[in-house]
């Protein structure tokens, strides 16, 4: 019973390859923490010296004062990792025990400090050796072991758990969130006075946000109708129907090319030969960097191709769509029962109908559900698009905007632009939810 | 031609050759035979009838049906061959959100116009057998409904009618009624029969029971670890062969 026991605690034991990547895992982010908090220090010192000290001067890290950054931070790592269970530790589920699993003295953590210095030095002998049984150098020199916490849950020693801010992780925690906000505060500029002083001076653009002037709701706008061209909307109501159809176009053409896209981006469409899976991981790669650039940069980049209006807007709305739908698509796809493929396929079917009958059938709910969903942000995106000249309705929007101080009730038209949005908005949301519902 | 089924050597290897699920297998079926495999749990049984239409790709070994090298087709030959090889499964395999009458026509899709198959397009004949098999096994009023509006053992008559579709020479069934309970097992096990006996049907099955495999077969094969541990009549398993087959441990349990 004993030997069974001690072959699996080896058997427990973390071992060394898999050990030296969860290891340098561990320990980076604690490198990088410590890193962090250095950044900052050295922001606020700059910043009041800049400030408070020497208006014209800024505190710069010296040539000779970087390798002290470095070597700093990589030490306060590794005694956070010798003497506590750092916030690295703690992420990969590691913990430092000594050997017959209790936690290890004062004296073995330090030694397992000092020698983690000469560990560092001989790693790669460590990795090239052979022997396998061979423990990083300060494991041995220190009688200690890195260990998952998993592993070792039922030999742990019991203890009487802290109060959450006494233990290391809780203090780092709090001192990590108190620095982070310091520092962001004055990065952002953040500005109470600014909040609080001016605002009796935007009453007058409040007043008029609530008191929208609808004039131009149907009426065209002379000013705006100047060349008359019916396609530049001129009134609010023509942007809104500007508007509605991008989105309707964007979602339907998205939704007509992420359709089979889809397909190629679904693991289990794609079987496991090599060209599958290059083709599948094309197809997630169009679809995640297609989809993480926002419209209204593919709002630029269309209007310069095909000119200012409507047109690059739609085309804008609809590459974001179709990599947004594509993956949306995919994942459902991929999620599909395969037992009637099977049955199709038993019966003779062909790829084409096997997807026909066995695929499709399965995810047109889901499929509908998310255009509907794309249509609501296509919807959205279609008010503001004309921001970067993609037309529709945010054309009246920016253009009263802009006449603010040349009109006196610009802020009353660009309110009733507003107010024309969000009920549309909230209209067809409450619409597609229902729609939605009913759908499976 | 006597010998419809042909089976040499077959073996299945999975996961970079870390299971052998198959090992060696090797027997024969002959036509209008109702041959059922029994074993535990990972025995080989399902990826054996699935290696017979290559749903799973064989590792080694070679299948023959009517005399034709299954393992040797090309995938449009396989149709062909798949074609005359019905199979109903332990979970039904229906499409759940489609109509039963749907679900059924899909057995026909080996035989029917793939480019009309797009559109939905099934001849007058086809429809009209679609019936006659939900007729045959009794749920010719439930043709319009979805198929997950109906209780699993009606689910499995209408994998049954998807086979009969087929017009299948032989039939597998991959624990056919392991997701129901004894009364509704017994009703399909009946159908199995009715399709052996009547229309000269050869079955395949895989059941979990040996009573059910005592009750239905005329052969009963036995997997253990991948490997044939016994053949032969249903008579011939006594309480020796049992524990060889279900390990020392097992215990008799009776689907009445």
């Amino acid at each position: 019973m004993a030997t069974k026991q001690s072959t699996l605690r080896s058997v427990k034991r973390l071992n060394r390859f898999g050990a030296l990547k969860t290891r340098f895992g561990a320990f980076f982010v604690d490198w990088a923490l410590w890193g962090y908090v250095a950044y900052e220090i050295v922001y606020l010192l700059n910043r009041y010296w800049y400030t408070e000290i020497h208006f014209y001067g800024r505190l710069t890290v010296p040539a000779w004062g970087w390798p002290i950054v470095i070597i700093g931070t990589l030490e306060l790592a590794a005694i956070s990792h010798a003497f506590a269970n750092s916030i690295g530790l703690s992420l990969f589920g590691l913990t430092v025990l000594s050997q017959d699993y209790k936690y290890p003295t004062g004296i073995q953590r330090l030694r397992r400090y000092l020698w983690w210095h000469v560990s560092l030095l001989s790693l790669p002998i460590t990795l090239f050796s052979s022997d396998r049984k061979n423990k990083l150098l300060h494991d041995r020199m220190s009688d200690t072991g890195m260990f998952r916490i998993k592993d070792v849950k039922d030999e742990m020693p019991v203890t009487t758990p802290h109060a959450w801010y006494k233990t290391y992780r809780g203090m780092t925690g709090i001192l990590l969130i108190a620095l982070t906000i310091w520092v962001g505060w004055l990065v952002t500029q953040i500005s109470l006075s600014a909040l609080i002083d001016r605002a009796p001076k935007t009453a007058y653009m409040w007043k008029a946000l609530v008191t929208p002037d609808f004039t131009h709701m149907f009426a065209l706008d002379p000013e705006l109708a100047v060349n008359a061209n019916p396609d530049l909307p001129a009134s609010i109501f023509a942007g809104l129907l500007q508007s509605l159809f991008m989105a309707l176009l964007a979602t339907a053409l998205g939704g007509v090319v992420a359709f089979p896209l889809s397909f190629l981006g679904a693991r289990n469409m794609m079987g496991y030969s090599p060209m599958g899976w290059v083709v599948y991981w094309l197809m997630r790669g169009f679809f995640n960097i297609v989809r993480s650039i926002e419209s209204l940069l593919w709002g630029i980049v269309f209007a310069i191709w095909v000119g200012f209006g409507p047109f690059a807007g739609v085309l804008a709305l609809s590459v974001h769509t179709i990599a947004a739908l594509g993956k949306l698509y995919s994942e459902q796809v991929e999620g599909i029962d395969p037992g009637p493929l099977e049955a199709i396929r038993a019966a003779g079917g062909n790829r084409l109908q096997v997807i026909l009958y066995g695929v499709i059938p399965q995810i047109v709910p889901s499929f509908l559900a998310f255009t509907l969903y794309r249509w609501d942000i296509n919807l959205r995106m279609a008010t503001v698009i004309s921001l970067v000249g993609g037309g529709g309705i945010g054309r009246l929007l920016f253009y009263y905007k802009g006449q603010v101080g040349r009109l006196d009730n610009a802020w009353n038209q660009v309110a009733a632009v507003i107010a024309v949005i969000v009920v549309v908005v909230w209209f067809l949301d409450y619409l597609s939810g229902r729609v939605r519902e009913k759908i499976n | 031609m006597d010998e419809q089924l042909v089976i040499e050597h077959l073996s299945k290897v999975y996961e970079r050759g870390e299971v052998l699920a198959l090992n060696d297998v090797s027997f024969t079926v002959k036509k209008g035979e109702f041959l059922v495999v029994i074993g535990l749990s990972g025995s080989g049984k399902s990826t054996l009838l699935r290696c017979i239409n290559r749903l799973i790709e064989p590792t080694a070994g070679k299948v023959f049906f009517e005399g034709v090298d299954v393992t040797a087709a090309s995938s449009r030959e396989l149709l062909r061959i798949r074609r005359k090889m019905g199979m109903i499964f332990q979970q039904f395999n229906l499409v759940k959100r489609s109509s039963v009458l749907t679900n059924v026509l899909a057995g026909r899709l080996g035989y029917v116009n793939p480019w009309l198959s797009v559109i939905h397009k099934f001849p007058r004949e086809d429809i009209e057998l679609a019936f006659k098999n939900l007729d045959r096994v009794a749920i010719r009023d439930q043709a319009y409904k979805r198929a997950d509006e109906l209780s699993g053992g009606q689910q499995q008559r209408v994998g049954i009618a998807r086979a009969l579709m087929q017009e299948p020479d032989l039939l597998m069934a991959d624990e056919p009624v392991s997701a129901l309970d004894p009364a509704t097992s017994h009703s399909v096990m009946k159908y199995l029969e009715q399709m052996n006996q009547e229309d000269g049907v050869t079955v395949i099955t895989s059941l979990h029971f040996l009573s059910l495999a005592r009750r239905y077969g005329t052969r009963i094969l036995a997997l253990k670890d991948g490997e044939i541990v016994f053949e032969g009549l249903p008579s011939e398993i006594d309480e020796a062969r049992f524990k060889e087959i279900y390990g020392d441990e097992a215990e008799h349990v009776e689907v009445s």
